[in-house]
């Protein structure tokens, strides 16, 4: 129960990814996206429940209101709340920064209504195909089985490519879209999984997702492609009907958009977003990732298993580390493999233990012992969900207690003082350098110490003043 | 973002939303069913804007029937017209063209009797909570939510709006009570909004008793265009807040309560009354056996109630056990 608390309170205080990004952004720029209703809908279902209220109340006001009247209905204690909400509001534009006085960005604010109350020409929630009779329409199913597929084959990839095991490459584009995200990188001449690859294995689907956007967000700006064009795509998609057919024109699009509108289909269909049902096809099906993207707990298909059918968690961990995970899904095995060492696989269930070598290797690939509780907890078994706590405490404890166990080697960048030739000469270096502060370890049988790399210096200089009565290796 | 849910139950007594229609002399502000229906929608499309989780359920109050109108669980697909509209967001359309279809639907169905009876707004209410309890059931006795979407343990903030038109109708006060008591259980709050109309005592303690907030729009003043802005404006700001942000946003609460109660014998709304001292039922005159549970009352205290009350003077409790009487205007 208590994963259930503290989930929603946490999502309170950190804001959607996608906001800073957009906070990132010139005024001017979002002004321009704020024309479609479709983005603006979008927008205020990523912004927090107490930002969405102020905006509700400003949207229906004609005039500007005073701030202190608006004030006037915040409870006291939660003053600094309000405070935030607005600050961030303020950093969106979609409030203009001014002391005295509240109202809405007016861009923002007719087409907020008009995304509300329905009407306007602005083609904005996507226009449908017509009815096409020489295709059979593509199913909700078929598109879920789609954007599994082309998704899993990412991530399963990017697991993979750790353990030297060949898989499906995904397309070109996608492959640098997560060498610029830093997920994957080359070492050792082979395109390899970074640590923060290894950490994004772990998140939600739709965090997942989302980190990739905002890669590709960031670099349609390097690719010169206009950005309000790729954000009002995205979010027009995200207001689309799962299990509809789209026509890719938009009525009132200058060519410019309609390049980057085809560039986009193409990249979006690489990652699973949508479907077409062929590349110069003039329409596209969305599918759930990209009917789900504003949502916050969406039923993505990728959480669950394609065949199995288990809709949310699948792994039981009992008091002896031992971990049985109900699924035939390869990539759901191959992310239990980064911190759970496999024993034995059957149809339907893979059997493993959690034990230290196999949690000191996923550490050791930069997964934190928070990330694997939470990966656990995240997916546990319904059955799981009657335990409380949820895992049993000694191996959640054990986990962090491993992690505790890297950080007991510190390492300092330093050199290493030996082969003195008189413990008069070891001596007076040392407590030269013992002046400095500069000593970490020290040995007088051995005759050699260990100072930190600042002090090498002048140690340097010191020995050599001294005619080199000692020397450094 | 935590899912909330809403449930709107509006009264469409059609007497007296024509009352409430009646051009200036009567009203100040005359305001259709019409316009307020295209108000209501798009209240129900901000509800749903907030979060994609949002659910929504809609009961109507005809005359004499409760009528469950729209449902986002089980949305009637048949009735949800194909065409799809590349200026309007999908849910919104589904949720608009569903509830006028089914109002208008039923209102045809009405037009064939002569006589109205009153409104069936303990019916769509209890109806309400009946659809509360099923969505915050735990998804494992309940496969059909969990193939909805619903994540287990996760309960959509429950709340209840209700939109009233008519006045207080006395012999409801035993079920409204009932009604706030299981909302109080299934933790919902209730809201009520008093269109047109005196005040309503009963739903005023509704709303009092679950934390909601009570609004009677009494000052319909100024253009009708003016009007619909401030009752949007008014609506939105105190009704779409889920109660947990109303800990940040504080919304209006009454100052006074009414907490007159109605008498069980004759149900007319009473200042002062006599509570039985067994089984607190509540009477406008003193009675020598509580009709409820048969309790005798001792034949002393009944000739010295029935000379008080004949006297009048000053406020008498009752057989044993005092009556709150307050907030009385």
């Amino acid at each position: 129960m208590s994963i259930h608390l503290s989930a929603p309170a946490e999502q309170e205080h950190s804001p959607h990814s996608l906001i800073p990004f957009l906070q990132s952004q010139s005024q001017s720029l979002l002004t321009r996206l704020y024309q479609r209703p479709s983005a603006c809908l979008s927008i205020f279902r990523l912004l927090a429940p107490l930002q969405q209220q102020i905006v509700m109340n400003l949207l229906w006001l004609e005039s500007a209101i005073a701030s202190s009247t608006m004030a006037a209905w915040v409870v006291r204690d939660a003053k600094r709340n309000y405070d935030t909400a607005l600050l961030s509001l303020f950093r969106l534009h979609i409030l203009p920064t001014s002391p005295v006085k509240l109202a809405l960005n007016p861009t923002f604010k007719s087409s907020m209504r008009q995304s509300l109350t329905g009407g306007g020409a602005t083609g904005s929630f996507g226009v449908p195909a017509d009815m096409d009779n020489s295709y059979s329409p593509m199913t909700v199913e078929a598109l879920d089985g789609y954007a599994l597929e082309r998704w899993e084959t990412i991530l399963h990839y990017m697991v993979s490519s750790g353990t030297g095991q060949t898989s499906l490459r995904p397309s070109k584009d996608v492959l640098f879209l997560l060498e610029q995200s830093g997920l994957m990188g080359s070492h050792n001449g082979s395109f390899q999984i970074t640590s923060s690859g290894f950490q994004f294995l772990l998140h939600s689907p739709h965090a997942q997702l989302w980190a990739l956007l905002l890669e590709y967000l960031r670099m349609a700006e390097a690719r010169s492609m206009d950005l309000v064009e790729v954000l009002s795509f995205l979010f027009m998609l995200s207001t689309m009907e799962l299990g509809r057919e789209y026509s890719t024109e938009g009525t009132n699009s200058t060519p410019a958009a309609v390049q980057t509108q085809k560039a986009m289909l193409s990249d979006l269909r690489d990652y699973g977003l949508l479907w077409q049902r062929k590349p110069s096809s003039r329409r596209f099906y969305p599918t759930r990732l990209s009917t789900t993207l504003t949502s916050s707990s969406p039923p993505l298909p990728t959480s669950s298993g394609p065949s199995s059918g288990v809709k949310e968690g699948f792994i039981v961990l009992e008091t002896n580390y031992r971990v049985y995970a109900y699924t035939d899904n390869p990539l759901q095995t191959a992310v239990l493999n980064l911190f759970v060492s496999l024993k034995y696989r059957f149809p339907n269930l893979v059997v493993g233990a959690i034990t230290r070598e196999s949690v000191k290797k996923a550490l050791a690939n930069g997964i934190s012992a928070e990330q694997i509780i939470s990966y656990l907890i995240a997916h546990a078994h319904p059955q799981m969900r009657k335990n409380n706590p949820l895992l049993p405490v000694t191996v959640q404890d054990q986990i962090r207690l491993w992690e505790l166990e890297r950080n007991r080697l510190k390492s300092h960048e330093g050199f290493l003082y030996t082969a003195f030739a008189s413990p008069a000469d070891y001596q007076l270096v040392l407590n030269y350098a013992k002046q400095l502060d500069v000593v970490v370890w020290e040995s007088g049988a051995k005759r050699c110490f260990f100072a930190t790399a600042e002090g090498h210096a002048h140690i340097k200089g010191f020995i050599e003043r001294r005619t080199g009565a000692g020397g450094e290796v | 973002m935590k899912a909330s849910h809403l449930s709107v139950v509006i009264d469409l007594s059609l007497t007296h939303w024509e009352l409430s229609a009646r051009e200036p002399p009567e009203n100040t502000d005359p305001l259709t069913l019409n316009a307020f229906l295209s108000q209501l929608l798009v209240f129900l499309n901000a509800h749903i804007a907030c979060s994609h989780e949002n659910t929504l359920a809609v009961f109507g109050a005809f005359p004499g029937k409760s009528v469950m109108l729209y449902s986002s669980t089980d949305p009637a697909r048949d009735l949800v017209s194909n065409t799809i509209n590349a200026n309007a967001y999908p849910p919104f359309n589904a949720v608009d063209s569903a509830v006028v279809q089914r109002i208008m639907a039923e209102l045809d169905l009405l037009e064939n009797h002569e006589q109205e009876a009153p409104s069936a707004l303990v019916g769509a209410l209890v109806k309400a909570l009946c659809y509360v309890n099923r969505i915050t059931l735990p998804p494992s006795s309940n496969s059909k939510a969990q193939a909805n979407g619903f994540h287990p343990g996760v309960l959509p903030d429950p709340r209840i709006l209700i939109l009233s038109v008519s006045p207080d109708l006395s012999t409801s006060y035993i079920p409204i009570m009932n009604s706030i008591f299981s909302a109080q259980k299934l933790k919902t709050t209730i809201d009520v909004c008093q269109i047109y109309g005196p005040n309503t005592v009963f739903l005023q303690q509704a709303a009092h008793l679950t934390g909601g907030s009570y609004i009677f729009l009494e000052r319909r003043d100024a253009l009708l265009q003016y009007l619909i802005a401030r009752l949007f404006a008014c609506t939105c700001m105190s009704f779409l807040p889920p109660p947990s942000i109303r800990k940040t946003l504080s919304v209006p609460t009454q100052e006074q309560v009414d907490f007159r109660a109605a008498c069980f014998c004759h149900k007319k709304i009473i200042d002062i009354g006599f509570v039985c001292s067994v089984c607190l039922s509540i009477y406008c005159q003193p009675l020598p056996v509580c009709t409820t549970c048969r309790t005798k009352f001792p034949m002393k205290t009944l000739q010295r109630l029935s000379q008080v009350t004949s006297g009048s003077s000053g406020p008498v409790t009752n057989n044993g056990v005092g009556h709150s009487k307050n907030g009385v205007r």
